[in-house]
């Protein structure tokens, strides 16, 4: 019982970290980034990298960062920016660029599964229960992830900005607001958390050029269900994620993987706003 | 225009729209018999499975291309296809009726499953995310169900070495060269068609289309279901042909590839995702082998400078290409369309009493925040009604309310005696009520004549694989467009007009609509002072010769005063006046609300009204 409710918690958990950096993007840009899937596989990519080279697992989380910032301003720039007015293009520009950081990674890496070991190892011993002891860690780096963006959203003059660009652009650029720089930083903190995130789940999940394209489909549903507010992704990610957890323990695997993506499906059919508004 | 005689050349040159395609599809259909015997094995093989994949790929861009729908789905159609041949042959063994039998298995399913996507996808004013979403999810969720099928649907191996149809490659090719021909034309001669512009009128604007009676989701259903059946035939045959199926046929990777090569080879046409389909996938079956992650990485690239340097594809750079080289000595002139007057139709509703719209309490809110509070009033035919107040008086609001019955938050709208419930906008125009939007919402890359048919799609429903030289017009919208000299020019693609053109094309198409009641949401904005007389005299015929109901939103009292029958002024949500013009015009009321002040000032001017 104790191990099926920390399920649902740490997959809540995975989820929103996989998720946040579309979140955002959606949010201020109103476009879906499918090169999430890509970023996500580039930051696993740094935690081979870094752990190849003999330096300690820990160093991808910031290796992956600077990679997905830098890599997240050539996107913006020269792929992203032209797109604005169409957004439905954007979906397919982005998801084209997948393709091509899929073919990049596997000319250089092989199209092999790397291996990554385990920064910790082991499980936690808990009243009741033995629990991976990395998974109850991934637990705290999303609340770390969420004040980090709920200070920055809030706490700082460019968050101030970027709230008035994602409730009325228009007016935002009347007040003065560049919003072509708002835009600008949150698609390269988009892609850098994106990134962190590949680097998180390396632990968890097999390393290959195409790890992200299984991630992107379900976190693309979170946001859309989630709107644009970190609340509703942190309640999309428990309740999708707890059902998807429930199914696959109860009914079975397969259909515990198509669990997200119907009934946000169907939530959205009901209610096409989501969450937002609740 | 009226000439006869130059019409009558004009139809026999235009008449036969069947003729060109048909021929182009048997030239190709002699070529690919050709090609099926003169061609080396090895392209042979491939060219099938293209020939197929290009037949998918036209239906991805009649949905994507055509009318916007980007669908990621197509693929799970194909693959529904594939499997019922591969099961059916896997389990009960090959026979001609079997084939027959799961040839229909297949194109049931597939129906079935587009009717349930069409459901989800498409409902009135469902986002075009949305639908892209639901095509997402069908493939998916259809590749899970494969994998764990487990023997008896060969999961993630899929099912091979099975018996199938006992004809040679060559006859495989022309079966598969045949069918992607016969799609092709008739694709084209359907898109060439009156009825066929409508998919373009909804790629441009689904909005105005359900505001011209058109039941725009249930036209994208039953647009998905044609195209699923093709896809679900060019599955069946590929798994014929190729004596395998597997999850990847139907997986949403495939179905992403799909939407790479329409965008590739030119949405929006049909010969460019034929090439591109072609030229790729026969492309990657030769390098590939040498190249494999180059040839796939070289695709992608193409694929996004594409899309953001060249929305259009690559067929337009082709064709302006062979157009300099080859200078055409006959351009094909586009055709004219002569606007005839319509029959008058029964006006049994103006004789009855009733009122032509009758608003019974109606209320708006968001939230706690009343746009409008109690409205109620009656407006009948022959009225020119004109509704004032300052901005955010709730006008335009109230507009809504009466055009789309799922707007207003309380009250009864009825509409020529009948209550809209909470009817979508095209149930509504089919009581009787057009609106015309504030900005004039034409579309862009259609003619003057194409816009106009669009309009008159609910009452006289257009040809499906021809294009008609006369239209219909009833006499209000014939009189708008001589006075305003569009009638001259019903060629013109709708983009090249001026702003007083578009305005008056759209009241026109309005009008086609044959409504007994108008909504008019500043229609003089952006109109110079001559625009707005001739607009003016319109309005003020419409009402008194044709017994309409007109109900005007409008800023400029000076106009208002000179055409209206009568004056409704609504402030913050309210009516607080109504009566004949000079009454309402000199009231102090009015001139309180127009110059702006304090709002305890009109307040008390409405105690005292």
């Amino acid at each position: 019982m104790l191990n099926l409710g920390l399920d649902v918690v740490t997959t809540a958990a995975i989820l929103f970290i996989v998720s946040t950096g579309l979140l955002l993007v959606f949010g201020v840009m109103k476009i879906i980034n499918f090169s999430h899937g890509a970023f996500l596989t580039t930051g696993g990519y740094a935690s081979v990298i870094v752990t190849q080279a003999g330096l300690s697992w820990w160093w991808g989380i910031p290796c992956a960062l600077a990679i997905g910032f830098v890599l997240g301003m050539a996107v913006e720039r020269f792929i992203v920016r032209p797109l604005y007015a169409r957004p439905l293009d954007a979906i397919l520009a982005t998801w084209g660029l997948g393709i091509i950081v899929g073919q990049i990674i596997t000319l250089v890496f092989g199209r092999g599964v790397q291996m990554v070991e385990s920064p910790v190892t082991g499980a936690l011993a808990l009243p009741g229960a033995q629990y991976s002891a990395y998974r109850l860690i991934l637990v705290g780096v999303a609340l770390v992830i969420a004040l980090a963006l709920g200070w920055l959203l809030n706490g700082t003059r460019l968050g101030l900005q970027t709230r008035a660009v994602i409730m009325n652009e228009a007016l935002a650029r009347g007040l003065g607001i560049s919003s072509t720089r708002v835009r600008f930083i949150t698609f390269c903190t988009g892609a850098a958390l994106a990134s962190v995130a590949g680097c998180l789940i390396t632990p968890l999940a097999s390393v290959d050029p195409n790890m992200g394209v299984p991630w992107i489909v379900g976190a693309f549903m979170l946001v859309l269900v989630a709107g644009s507010s970190l609340v509703n992704l942190a309640i999309a990610s428990t309740v999708l994620g707890g059902a998807q957890v429930l199914v696959s323990t109860f009914i079975n695997p397969v259909l515990g993987g198509l669990t997200i993506a119907v009934l946000a499906a169907l939530l959205l059919r009901i209610r096409p706003e989501g969450f937002a508004r609740g | 225009m009226a000439d006869p005689v130059s019409t009558m050349t004009l139809r026999s040159g235009a008449g036969p729209a069947w003729r060109m395609p048909v021929a182009v599809g048997v030239a190709a259909l002699a070529v690919i018999a050709v090609c099926s015997i003169a061609l080396p094995t090895f392209l042979v093989n491939n060219l099938i499975r293209a020939f197929l994949y290009a037949a998918l790929a036209l239906t991805v861009d009649l949905l994507w291309g055509y009318t916007g729908i980007l669908t990621f789905g197509q693929s799970a159609f194909f693959g529904i296809g594939a499997y019922a041949a591969g099961l059916v042959f896997t389990h009960a063994g090959f026979s001609l009726p079997l084939a027959a039998g799961a040839l229909a298995a297949g194109l049931a399913a597939a129906w079935l499953v587009s009717r349930a996507i069409g459901w989800l996808a498409f409902y009135h004013g469902a986002s075009p995310l949305y639908a892209s979403v639901v095509t997402l999810v069908l493939p998916i969720v259809l590749v899970q169900g494969i994998y764990s099928g487990g023997e008896f649907t060969g999961s993630s191996s899929g099912l091979s070495g099975f018996d199938s149809f006992d004809v040679p490659l060559e006859a495989w090719f022309f079966i598969a060269g045949a069918f992607l021909t016969v799609v092709a034309v008739i694709a084209w001669l359907f898109v060439r068609s009156d009825a066929g512009r409508l998919l373009v009128a909804i790629r441009e604007n689904e909005s105005r289309c359900e505001y011209l009676g058109i039941d725009v989701s249930r036209y994208k259903a039953r647009l998905m279901d044609v195209c699923a059946l093709v896809a679900a035939a060019a599955g069946y045959l590929f798994a014929c042909v190729q004596m395998v199926v597997a999850p990847e046929y139907a997986g949403f990777v495939f179905g992403t590839e799909l939407v790479i090569w329409v965008a590739l080879g030119g949405r929006g046409s049909l010969l460019g995702p034929i090439v591109g389909a072609l030229l790729i996938d026969v492309g990657s079956a030769y390098l590939s082998g040498n190249l494999p992650y180059i040839w796939m990485l070289l695709v992608g690239v193409a694929f996004v400078v594409v899309i953001v340097a060249m929305p259009r594809g690559l067929a337009p750079l082709a064709v302006n290409a062979l157009r300099r080289a080859v200078p055409r000595r006959r351009r094909i002139a586009p055709l004219a369309v002569e606007f005839v007057a319509a029959p008058a139709r029964e006006r049994d509703a103006a004789q009855t009493p009733r009122p032509a719209l009758s608003l019974r309490d109606v209320q708006k809110h968001f939230g706690s925040l009343k746009v409008l509070d109690g409205i109620s009033f009656d407006a009948h035919a022959g009225e020119l009604l004109s509704l004032i107040g300052p901005n955010g008086a709730g006008k335009s609001t109230l507009m809504r309310c009466i055009a789309d019955g799922a707007q207003r938050s309380g009250g009864t709208v009825e509409i020529g005696g009948a209550d809209i419930r909470k009817l979508a906008p095209y149930d509504c125009v089919a009581l009787g009520i057009g609106r015309k939007f504030q900005t004039a919402t034409v579309f862009e890359s259609l003619s003057v004549a194409e816009a106009l048919r669009i309009a008159r799609y609910r009452i006289a429903p257009p040809a499906k694989w021809k294009r008609d030289t006369t239209l219909e017009l009833p006499q209000p919208a014939l009189d708008v467009l001589r006075l305003t000299g569009l009638d001259k020019i019903p060629e013109r693609e709708c983009r090249y007009l001026s702003h007083g053109q578009k305005q008056a094309l759209e009241l026109a198409m309005v009008l086609a609509l044959e409504p007994r009641t108008i909504l008019l949401d500043e229609p003089t904005a952006g109109l110079t002072k001559q625009e707005r007389t001739q607009i003016g005299a319109i309005f003020v015929a419409l009402a008194t010769r044709y017994r309409m109901c007109l109900l005007l939103v409008e800023h400029d009292l000076d106009f208002v005063r000179e055409i209206s029958s009568r004056i409704v002024v609504l402030h913050q949500g309210r009516i607080v006046m109504d009566g004949g013009v000079d009454e309402v015009v000199n009231s102090a009321l009015v001139r309180a609300v127009y110059a702006g002040e304090s709002h305890t000032g009109a307040a008390s001017a409405e105690g005292s009204a």
